[in-house]
């Protein structure tokens, strides 16, 4: 018999809040408050590159996107939980930058075995001399450690990469690409190229959402050094990739589901018609609690996979991670997208328009639901532990 | 994992292991009889004393009232050790504490409102089971629409006497006391008229007639009222602050107080266990319903979800984790819980096929046909305790602050 409460941990006491928690969450609210405004977002929406430069190496300052990563290599050594609740401030504030794009090259050179390469790398990513990014889809709705087609031969101490990334998250702008690959005894490894390099064609691709660049990758026989190889077992890693993006993405979509709902809930306040405020209408009041209620749910499971990620279980047993972010994921985004589309339905006409905020939310609803997995196929995914 | 928690202080832990361990131990052997699903559907006297007894006997092996001060009968009040007595009961699958209405919020008012004598004369008897307790709030004229009520209690020398009609009483056949809801003052506000007593149910003039359920079960009553006394000491709080006290009791009865939302959720997680075994029992065009994709993924939803809850109710440990928004989780419990409990029962029902079609009292009803049952005893969940609209109104007004439905 499948017992569930086996399959993930029951949250632990208090999840580990502490006041370090309450005071980095409100300092970086206070700070995305400042410099994060929605006119920045929309102004990122015509930069070329999407984002602003001089703002992200200031937040790498503050230290975000080190934050989990071990005070040897630069990072403040932090818990996941701190690190979820700093994602659901991004979200909430939509923060176009490409510190998720960073993060999952990060998350894979820490997994690695080779020392020389997390002290070569981490330092110049971690301080915004170079953007990192992490090829996990490739063409035909391929994503994920098992779906890789890209090929690594070894040829005269070196290695060939051949093959086409696409959805590559801020390509354009990185200096450092980690490229999954199978290998000619068919392991598969992870390869760090350097951009830009000769046998690599970028194209930028048009993304749903904006703050999200991303570019397709065609690599042609680029020849990248023996050394280029990530050591460990690749795919273990580029799994665990995957769960800290679910957990990033998770975290943001309720952070943008909450600052979408309060949009929502102050228009049905402001809002006046047949002489009194829409929000005291059930059919306008009803789907803003429905959504809220939805948000807090989200909220828990995330707050639950930071704590699946940091127990000390889930050293020895990564699935135990996978499942608590995984479960996150599918449900912050259905609760995103409830709220979104709430959201535009419940401003009328004004709901309708660009000028209305809700559309940046939706968009990013758009972009992170086809990002590492929608709902169905997480819980497709979860079947499997159930049931086999 | 189950059985421990992460963090948790070894001396809890510990506790947590005896606690149970006696649960498994002393678990009572299923009866030959059937047993109601929920404490609203207890309608025959075997069902009764089979549940007293169980409840008594875990307050004699000393783990009920970790809620109630050691010199009303209780054990001294310890949240974490309620919380984890709540919990493993709930896990166990172990039979439900019958009075739980007193138990989990006739008392608890009496623990905030009640005078010290109150406390003495009751608290005891609720741990116990010796005194059953019914909730007499509802009217037929009265119900989401509470403070309209008519039932009217007029002083009278030594006490009050007490004549109206009260509808839906759950277990007011077995109950010693009542929890009511009379005005007492006609020509106040709706709000203002209205008191709150601790109603002995044994005297003259209180005629209970059993209703039937959807289910074809029992356990509710209606209640007419006919000149019947209660003595002075009836009385919880003050003459006309029944509206207030009411509104303690309901926010105890949506399992908005710490803990409670946390042992329930336990239980939920346990039913995704049942779900997952039904799944690879029952079959449904030759195969086990398990490896039907759309099952599947509608039982992990439902796991997901009850995952959610669980952690949900934990979050109540960690007051700051919520203080963009504190009376959410508090507000939102009953809510959630008794919609997933709803969908829940109906996926089951569907899982079954065919056999879905068949009822309790058939020999080859999948598991008794508690399914089809437990689905149609969840509306009692979503309607009882203020109903799932009459909830959203109040989430939306009083945490999001949107205006008043009219
Ligand atoms: C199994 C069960 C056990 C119960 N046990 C007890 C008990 O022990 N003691 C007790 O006192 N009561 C008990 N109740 C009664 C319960 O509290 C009431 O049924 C409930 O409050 C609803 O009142 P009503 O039945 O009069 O429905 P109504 O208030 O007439 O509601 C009918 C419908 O209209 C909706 N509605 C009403 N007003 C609004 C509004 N403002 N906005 C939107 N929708 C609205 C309701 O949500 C509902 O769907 C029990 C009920 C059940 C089902």
């Amino acid at each position: 018999m499948t017992d569930v409460t086996q399959i993930i941990p029951q949250a632990p006491y208090a999840f580990g809040f502490t006041e370090d928690h309450e005071l980095a969450r409100k300092e970086a609210r206070r700070y995305l408050n400042e410099h994060v405004t929605r006119e920045h977002v929309r102004a990122q929406y015509e930069d070329p590159r999407g984002f602003d430069k001089e703002l992200y190496r200031q937040t790498l300052e503050l230290g975000w996107l080190g934050l989990s990563v071990p005070e040897q290599y630069g990072g403040a050594g932090l818990d996941a939980l701190h690190l979820l609740l700093l994602w659901e401030e991004l979200g909430r504030a939509l923060y176009p930058s490409p510190l998720f794009a960073s993060a999952l090259a990060v998350e894979a050179l820490l997994r690695g075995r080779h020392e020389a390469q997390r002290g070569q790398y981490l330092p110049e990513i971690l301080s915004g001399n170079v953007i990192a990014t992490f090829a996990y889809a490739e063409p035909g709705g391929a994503w994920g450690s098992d779906q890789v087609s890209c090929r690594a031969e070894p040829k005269e101490g070196s290695w060939v990469l051949s093959g086409t990334k696409v959805n590559v998250p801020f390509a354009a702008s990185a200096g450092l690409l980690i490229a999954p690959a199978i290998d000619h005894k068919g392991e598969l490894g992870l390869f760090l190229l350097e951009l830009p390099a000769a046998g690599i064609e970028l194209t930028p691709e048009v993304s749903v959402d904006p703050t999200r660049r991303s570019a397709r990758v065609e690599l042609d026989r680029v020849k990248v050094p023996h050394g280029a190889r990530i050591q460990g077992d690749g795919r273990a890693i580029f799994q665990r990739v995957c769960s800290l993006g679910y957990a990033l993405l998770a975290a943001e979509m309720v952070g943008a589901a909450e600052a979408t709902m309060l949009m929502t809930r102050d228009y049905a306040n402001d809002r006046q018609q047949f002489g009194r405020a829409i929000g005291s209408f059930q059919a306008v009041k009803h789907p803003i609690v429905n959504a809220m209620v939805q948000i807090e749910l989200a909220r828990s499971l995330v707050l639950g996979a930071a704590s699946a990620m940091s127990s000390t279980e889930a050293i020895d047993r990564p699935e135990i991670a996978e499942h608590a972010t995984r479960m996150a994921k599918a449900f912050a985004e259905e609760a995103l997208s409830f709220t979104v589309q709430r959201g535009v339905q419940l401003h009328g006409g004004f709901g309708f328009t660009w000028d209305c905020d809700v559309q940046l939310y939706f968009k990013r609803m758009l972009w992170t639901r086809a990002t590492l997995g929608d709902s169905t196929e997480h819980r497709q995914a979860l079947a499997k532990v159930l049931f086999g | 994992m189950s059985g421990h928690e992460e963090g948790e202080p070894k001396e809890l832990a510990e506790f947590r292991a005896e606690v149970k361990a006696w649960i498994a131990a002393n678990k009572p052997a299923k009866p030959a009889f059937k047993l109601p699903l929920s404490f609203l559907e207890v309608e025959s006297k075997e069902q009764f004393d089979y549940l007293r007894e169980w409840q008594r006997k875990v307050y004699d092996a000393g783990y009920l009232g970790y809620d109630v001060p050691k010199e009303y009968g209780g054990q001294g009040v310890d949240r974490a050790r309620f919380r984890v007595v709540g919990q493993e009961l709930a896990r166990s699958r172990a039979p439900f504490m019958v009075n739980l209405i007193a138990l989990q919020w006739a008392g608890p008012t009496i623990m905030t409102y009640g005078t010290e004598e109150q406390k003495k004369a009751y608290l005891q008897g609720i741990l116990s089971a010796e005194e059953i307790w019914c909730q007499g709030f509802s009217e037929p004229g009265s119900g989401s629409d509470l403070a309209s009520l008519q039932t009217r209690a007029v002083k009278v020398d030594g006490g009050y006497r007490v004549t109206g009609h009260k509808v839906w009483t759950t277990l007011a056949h077995f109950a010693k006391y009542m929890i009511l809801m009379a005005r007492t003052d006609p020509a106040a506000s709706k709000y203002s008229g209205i008191s709150y007593f601790l109603f002995p149910m044994e005297t003259e003039g209180v005629d209970i007639q059993p209703l039937v359920k959807l289910s074809g079960e029992g356990g509710f009553n209606q209640i007419v009222f006919d000149d019947a006394f209660m003595p002075e000491s009836a009385l919880l709080g003050e003459e006309g602050q029944g509206w207030n006290i009411a509104m303690t009791t309901l926010m105890f009865e949506r399992g908005a107080n710490e803990g409670v939302g946390r042992e329930r959720a336990a239980g939920f997680v346990e039913r995704i266990n049942t779900l997952t075994e039904v799944a690879k029992r029952q079959k449904r065009g030759g195969k086990p319903v398990s490896e039907d994709p759309v099952f599947r993924d509608r039982i992990v939803r439902a796991w997901i979800e009850a995952q959610a809850m669980a952690l949900a109710a934990a979050r109540s440990e960690a007051p700051q984790l919520n203080a963009d928004r504190p009376l959410a989780l508090p507000l939102m419990n009953k809510l959630v819980m008794s919609e997933w409990a709803q969908h829940v029962a109906e996926l089951g029902c569907e899982m079954l096929g065919p056999e879905g079609a068949l009822w309790v009292g058939d020999d080859h009803a999948p598991d008794g046909g508690d399914w089809p049952r437990a689905f149609m005893n969840s509306f009692g969940m979503t309607i009882g305790g203020g109903t799932s609209e009459i909830l959203r109104n109040i989430i939306g007004e009083r945490v999001l602050g949107l205006p008043k439905s009219k």
